[in-house]
């Protein structure tokens, strides 16, 4: 308070009675001197602080609770601590572009292939080599130079009120569009990424003008039921608010698992003969291009690939390891049964632009 | 010590070079978004026009005006309840009624949505009254945003409206009744036009609160101009939808200033003193002290004694669980370091704008003055990003440091002080230390025996306002946060917005404790202004 009070005599003297330049100036000095100790502190604790080798800064663009439990994992064996940086997949991009050079961060985690791969041509990621890294994940769930890894696949799936849907209601994500559905279907919001990828699969299967009209329907027939979270849209699923959802596989049966009773049940759409088949990405991870901890770093990634971490993704998420030797949890379809739509993930980046400029031009939120 | 009486500098002393580089500083990352946004491709201009612009334009207009009218009526009246009648529990309510303000708006928000929500208590009672297949409207939804908004915002209007009503020379009301004015009459044609200045200051506050809140309406999903801004920034690779979205905010609330300005220009009073003495207050009959106490106690539960009591029944649950570690105390810190350093820094800052802006009018302060408002309405996500880019351009050490952030908030939240700084000045007429010189004071004396104590309630008013909303700001946080540097704020935000609403219980009820003091400190004893 005298910082305040000091400063307060300053300008009622200064200007009431101008006072003697020098004093003036003198006055002036001390208040930058005030701003100056006020800001200062703040300054110090910075990532640049914390530069020892045992230690790795993640961004991530998964749900915290999705990842926090495997990197605890990962620390209880190695001893390496990493602090998690948990926001948006794009948001945590754009970060590293305007980063550049000073980034804190050592590795990117998204829940979308197509961002990696963005990320990629971007230059904000190196190649990893290592053979345990690339002999783990088969390759079409990773970058063509090894820039990203993916870590656990998932799938579009429709998540029904079984009280107000029977399965048979849908065959085909299509048919989400058709006026029947009209205030009865919740989305996931304009800017989520699996929104994004899923879209890109679409403009690249059916084109611009089919996937347009479908998103013309998808938005007429949500109305208000736009989710920034799948978890949400599960939610509003269980409770009736809607009969039908859009979202990862995995949110369905995380939901079960939580609450065994609620009314909710999978579908997985086009999976009849001469369908699309499902949308399927993957959550990766990628290793930053300026990383000064590159081989604590790479010691994460290939936890992360182990079949020990890769057990964990099924187990505690229950979305599909992509280790060929970890086995998906059982209540889940086999991956291998599932008929899946003809994009690669790496096609997931060049679609992306124009199927947003598509959502865009629908207007959806 | 030699000093010389002039009647005007020809140069612009320090004290304006000093203010108007504050003003220009804090113009520069408003000034970056509208570069960006100009210089965008016409194309995504007139895309943004025929798709979302309209929409976001009318729910933003719509949501203010709504909020407006509520915070107005609940406000005022509650304010002259509590200043003007006396009944049993006045002096509880009077300090209960500020309370809301401890509450973040993603907070009560969370706690709507559970409360209306789809299979939540309130529906399942209006089953259990009307049938199982009765539905109750979503809060999700335009009155479900304006409810939670006007709870949460009305004591900004409260404190300033009571402050008015006791601070007001009763003589004038006085002299109404006098010439034959009924009572009625005499509120409505004296007093009430006397407090415009406060009730006015009072409204604009909220209205730039509720255009550039976020954490309502985003957990609402009502989609406003700052909501729609976010989602473009966090969705999409380039700035240039959220520049363009951010450009159009800015004109809103620049409207909304200019409106605010012309208004309190107009009606500019200056009161002798301080005031004579405490207006009276009539007491109320049984009939009337019931319906008082259920108004007072109704608004309260409401806004502050339903969510609190959830906050604590959701975080003991939570405690049991586990969820309360040394990294959780590592938040609340971090918290508290970040928002009082926003605020001294503010209020250092915000006096030689007020100042300047009140004593000496001149057409280059006011420009400062204006100036200084716009970051509070740049929405958080935009004025994060564009300091990101100016920081990094010119201050790499100080890149992902927490310094950025304090910045951030000072840019956001410095309105809210000036607007308390600014009546605080107002109230001291230049006379008054005027004649306190020519009676033989020296400039030391007249400051501490004359100018102090009238301004001392606004400057701490001002502190308490700015450092509350430091520790509420969630967008800017998110996207500014240093990394392992999460504030309450953020952690709340990380589980509410996935509806884990007990894991996000304690975080916010922490920072609802955290922010107690520093309300109870705005209704300190001697606290009498604005």
């Amino acid at each position: 308070m005298t910082g305040v009070a000091s400063f307060c005599y300053s300008v009622e003297t200064m200007n009431q009675y101008h006072f003697h330049k020098a004093w003036r100036r003198h006055l002036a000095g001390r208040l930058v001197f005030l701003l100056a100790a006020a800001i200062l502190p703040v300054a110090l604790p910075g990532p640049s602080a914390a530069a020892e080798s045992e230690h790795l800064v993640v961004y991530s663009g998964r749900a915290e609770r999705l990842i926090k439990p495997i990197l605890d994992a990962f620390k209880a064996r190695t001893g390496i601590h990493v602090d998690l940086l948990s926001s948006g997949t794009t948001e945590l991009i754009n970060r590293l572009v305007a980063e550049g050079p000073r980034t804190p961060a050592d590795l990117l985690i998204t829940n979308d292939a197509g961002s990696l791969e963005r990320a990629r041509e971007l230059g904000l990621l190196r190649p990893m080599n290592a053979t345990e890294i690339v002999a783990a994940i088969p390759p079409q769930f990773r970058a063509a130079d090894n820039s990203w890894v993916g870590l656990s696949g998932r799938f579009w799936a429709v998540v029904y009120n079984t009280t107000l849907v029977k399965p048979g209601d849908l065959r085909s994500l299509l048919d989400l569009a058709e006026p029947r559905w009209r205030n009865r279907i919740a989305i996931p919001n304009a800017g989520s990424e699996y929104l994004q990828a899923g879209v890109s699969v679409l403009k690249a299967v059916y084109g611009d003008d089919r996937t347009r009209r479908f998103l013309e329907g998808l938005k007429t027939n949500a109305g208000t039921h736009v989710y920034g979270k799948s978890s949400q849209i599960v939610e509003a699923v269980a409770t009736g608010q809607v009969a039908l959802g859009v979202v990862n596989h995995y949110y369905v049966y995380r939901h079960l698992a939580a609450q065994p009773a609620a009314p909710v049940g999978l579908l997985i759409p086009d999976q009849h003969e001469g369908g699309m088949g499902a949308i399927v990405n993957v959550t990766g991870i990628g290793l930053t291009a300026h990383t000064k901890r590159a081989d604590s770093a790479k010691r994460l990634v290939e936890y992360l690939v182990s079949e020990e971490g890769q057990k964990l993704f099924a187990d505690l998420n229950k979305e599909y390891p992509l280790h060929p030797r970890v086995a998906a949890d059982p209540a889940l379809p086999p991956f291998k049964t599932l008929r899946t739509a003809p994009v690669p993930l790496a096609r997931l980046a060049e679609l992306r632009e124009p199927a947003m400029a598509l959502i865009e031009q629908t207007g959806l939120r | 010590m030699p000093h010389v009486l002039t009647v005007r500098p020809a140069f612009p002393d320090s004290l304006t070079i000093f203010a108007a580089t504050v003003a220009g500083l804090l113009c520069l990352p408003p000034a970056y978004v509208a570069y960006l946004a100009l210089t965008a491709d016409p194309a995504a201009w007139s895309r943004l026009w025929t798709t979302r612009i309209p929409e976001l334009l009318t729910n933003t207009t719509v949501l203010a005006f709504s909020v407006t009218v509520g915070t107005l009526c609940l406000g005022v009246s509650l304010a002259w309840l509590v200043s003007r009648r006396d009944f049993p529990g006045r002096r509880i309510w009077e300090w209960a009624l500020v309370l809301p303000l401890a509450i973040p708006t993603y907070v009560l928000a969370y706690i709507y949505s559970y409360l209306l929500g789809a299979g939540g208590p309130i529906e399942a009672l209006w089953q259990w009254f009307a049938g199982p297949d009765a539905h109750l409207p979503s809060p999700h939804s335009f009155a479900g945003a304006t409810l939670v908004m006007t709870l949460d915002t009305f004591p900004f209007v409260y404190l300033l409206a009571r402050a008015a009503f006791l601070n007001l020379n009763v003589s004038y009301e006085e002299v109404a009744r006098t010439c034959g004015a009924s009572r009625a009459e005499t509120l409505w044609r004296v007093t009430l036009p006397l407090m415009r200045p406060a009730i006015v200051a009072g409204l604009s506050l909220v209205i730039l609160y509720v255009v550039a809140d976020f954490g309502a309406v985003s957990l609402l999903r009502y989609q406003t101009l700052t909501y729609a801004v976010y989602q473009q920034l966090t969705g999409r690779y380039d700035t240039t939808a959220a520049s363009i979205l951010s450009l159009l905010l800015v004109m809103v609330a620049l409207i909304f200033l200019v409106t605010e300005r012309w208004f309190r220009h107009r009606s500019r009073f200056f009161q002798t003193t301080g005031r004579y003495r405490t207006p009276p207050r009539r007491r109320f009959g049984s009939l009337g002290a019931a319906l008082a106490t259920l108004y007072a106690a109704g608004v309260f539960t409401v806004s502050f004694g339903i969510p609190a009591l959830l906050l604590v029944r959701w975080s003991v649950t939570a405690v049991s669980a586990g969820v309360v570690d040394s990294r959780f105390f590592g938040f609340v810190g971090n918290s508290v370091l970040l928002s009082g350093l926003a605020a001294t820094v503010g209020v250092l800052l915000g006096i030689p704008l007020a100042y300047l802006a009140t004593r000496r009018p001149s057409r280059t302060n006011m420009l400062c003055l204006q100036a200084a408002y716009a970051g509070y309405v740049l929405p958080g996500p935009v004025a994060a990003l564009a300091l990101l880019a100016i920081v990094s351009h010119f201050a790499p050490f100080w890149y992902g440091t927490a310094a950025v952030l304090v910045i951030a908030y000072v840019v956001h939240f410095l309105p809210a002080g000036l607007q308390s700084l600014e009546p605080a000045l107002q109230q001291v007429t230049p006379n008054l230390e005027e004649a306190s010189r020519s009676l033989g004071y020296g400039p030391a004396a007249t400051l501490r025996r004359v100018t102090l104590p009238l301004v001392r309630g606004g400057f701490t008013a001002a502190w308490v306002l700015m450092f509350l909303q430091s520790m509420k700001e969630l967008p800017a946080t998110l996207l500014l946060r240093p990394v392992g540097f999460d504030t309450l704020a953020v952690r709340i935000w990380l589980e509410a917005s996935e509806e884990y609403y007990q894991l996000a219980a304690p975080a916010a009820l922490l920072l609802v404790i955290m922010t107690l003091p520093a309300i109870l400190l705005l209704l300190a004893k001697d606290w009498r202004a604005a």
